[in-house]
């Protein structure tokens, strides 16, 4: 996950952002509780939305409290205590992001090796921890990162097919978030449209790169762009095809989440779904979705 | 067992396209998804059963008697519409192994229309578009593929059910609001000003 899916903070209400900041702070400080330290710093917005999906759709117990932060040590800051909502998302993010960097020793290139070897280590223990609690969840994440690779491996010129694991993963992560059978379906369907839209915009983001260093790339693929240097034409291409897939999901999306019987936090999840995402997308598509945008809060 | 023609309510008589539109009227009527929340759902998934059975029967009958030319067509309808019931009952594998089937050189506008289906039902929604996109090139006329396509227009340009916020379009296409349109609204305000008898912009 890399933080594609977030809320647009200037059509947010100023209780709505300190909620939501509140929720990212509370996960953060949950993850270093369960996890250690390590583990806080791998934290992005998407599992800010997971929690807030999931305490959207459960009756949890929720309370706010101010308390200082390691980022920000002098200013103490809003902070969300719900141990039942934080849970489910703290643990998921672990086990994805434990396999993520394991991929990204196994073939990315020194910087992206150096990275997950210093990581991995902190890592490991937390991963056993939350393979225990969710066995059933670490095997599926685990059989769809093999799929991914199967599928890259295999060189596929259909987006459709390349996309295909990552969405189902997303699938099966979020129908944890209830136990009702027809809820589940639901949100099944709306992960897969999340995996997929998170996807798509990672290619279109490291496209120009991946032609440089002749990487796997689904849309390098489905033009068949040989050269190293990718022209403006082409990228122009390449985005507007994106783009055009981004919408179809997003709509897609779009069906299942109004679906879902949301009983708190529906501002601030409409917010990311109808305005932050489609945000993000405009962010990559002008290629403006970089470190400073992530940074920003 | 029942006569096949009593389950579909027609005549021995009626003609393939009667007995087709028959069945499609029962398929809907009996359809899984109207008897997800209902005790009857036992009922209705029998009734579909000897519903498809009866028309796989009478179209086995009728493909036995008609001659070779429509022999193949006869048997492609029929596949097509087992393909859609599948689809309809999210079958989506079998489906598409029916649809893969197909040799290249018979695959139709509605071949392509149930392959777009297939596709769309899977999330793979670009190869859903362009297949829905060739059905309509193949067929212009049919209402349906239409109907699909037009809805995936739709959501191309930016769509979304249920957004309370459509005019904060970020649509990086989508230009919102340009210098002409600013113009515009000022000579506009500027009108309407005048006609309570003020004035906005002083030069017109």
């Amino acid at each position: 996950m890399f933080g594609y899916v977030r809320a647009l903070k200037p059509q947010m209400k100023v209780c709505e952002y300190d909620t939501y900041k509140s929720v990212y702070c509370g996960l953060c400080k949950k993850m270093g509780k369960e996890f250690g330290f390590v583990s806080r710093m791998t934290l992005s917005y998407d599992f800010t939305f997971l929690a807030l999906m999931n305490m959207a759709l459960n009756d949890f117990e929720i309370c706010h409290k101010n308390e200082r932060c390691i980022a920000h040590p002098l200013k103490k800051s809003m902070c969300l205590k719900c141990s039942d909502g934080l849970e489910y998302p703290s643990y998921a993010a672990v086990i994805l992001i434990y396999h993520k960097l394991k991929d990204d020793y196994a073939d990315k290139g020194f910087k992206g090796k150096t990275l997950a070897f210093v990581t991995l280590p902190f890592l490991k223990k937390g991963y056993k921890k939350a393979k225990n609690k969710y066995p059933d969840l670490a095997q599926k994440i685990e059989f769809y990162m093999n799929e991914q690779k199967k599928i890259e491996k295999k060189n596929t010129s259909s987006v459709d097919e390349a996309c295909e694991a990552s969405s189902q993963m997303m699938g099966e992560i979020a129908s944890y978030l209830s136990d009702d059978e027809e809820t589940k379906q639901v949100l099944s369907r709306f992960g897969y449209f999340l995996g997929r839209y998170v996807y798509l915009c990672d290619a279109l983001d490291d496209l120009k790169k991946d032609c440089k260093k002749g990487n796997f790339n689904p849309l390098r693929n489905y033009f068949g762009f040989e050269e190293k240097e990718l022209s403006s034409e082409d990228f122009d291409k390449a985005r507007k095809y994106t783009l055009d897939s981004v919408n179809f999901t997003m709509a897609e999306l779009a069906e299942s989440y109004v679906n879902l019987n949301q009983k708190h936090f529906k501002p601030i999840n409409d917010n990311v779904v109808y305005l932050g995402m489609k945000n993000t997308f405009s962010l990559v598509y002008n290629e403006k979705f970089g470190k400073k945008e992530k940074k920003e809060k | 067992m029942k006569n096949p023609y009593e389950i579909l309510g027609v005549s021995p008589s009626a003609t393939d396209e009667e007995i087709k539109s028959a069945y499609k009227t029962l398929v809907k009527k009996y359809h899984p998804d109207n008897y997800s929340q209902s005790p009857l759902g036992e009922i209705a998934d029998e009734k579909m059963q000897e519903i498809n059975n009866a028309f796989d029967e009478i179209m086995n009958i009728r493909r036995g008697s008609s001659n070779a030319g429509e022999q193949t067509t006869g048997g492609k309808n029929m596949d097509y519409y087992r393909v859609r019931s599948l689809i309809q009952s999210g079958d989506i594998t079998q489906a598409d192994g029916i649809l893969n089937s197909v040799p290249q050189n018979e695959k139709d506008a509605e071949w392509f229309f149930l392959k777009g289906s297939v596709c769309y039902t899977r999330g793979w929604l670009n190869e859903a578009y362009d297949n829905f996109a060739t059905a309509v090139n193949l067929n212009p006329d049919n209402m349906e593929y239409k109907a699909a396509l037009e809805q995936m227009n739709r959501n191309r340009m930016g769509y979304m059910n249920g957004n309370p916020q459509p005019q904060y379009n970020t649509n990086p296409n989508v230009t919102g609001c340009n210098g002409c349109d600013v113009c515009q609204g000022l000579i506009c305000a500027d009108c309407c000003c005048e006609c309570m008898g003020s004035d906005l912009i002083s030069c017109c």
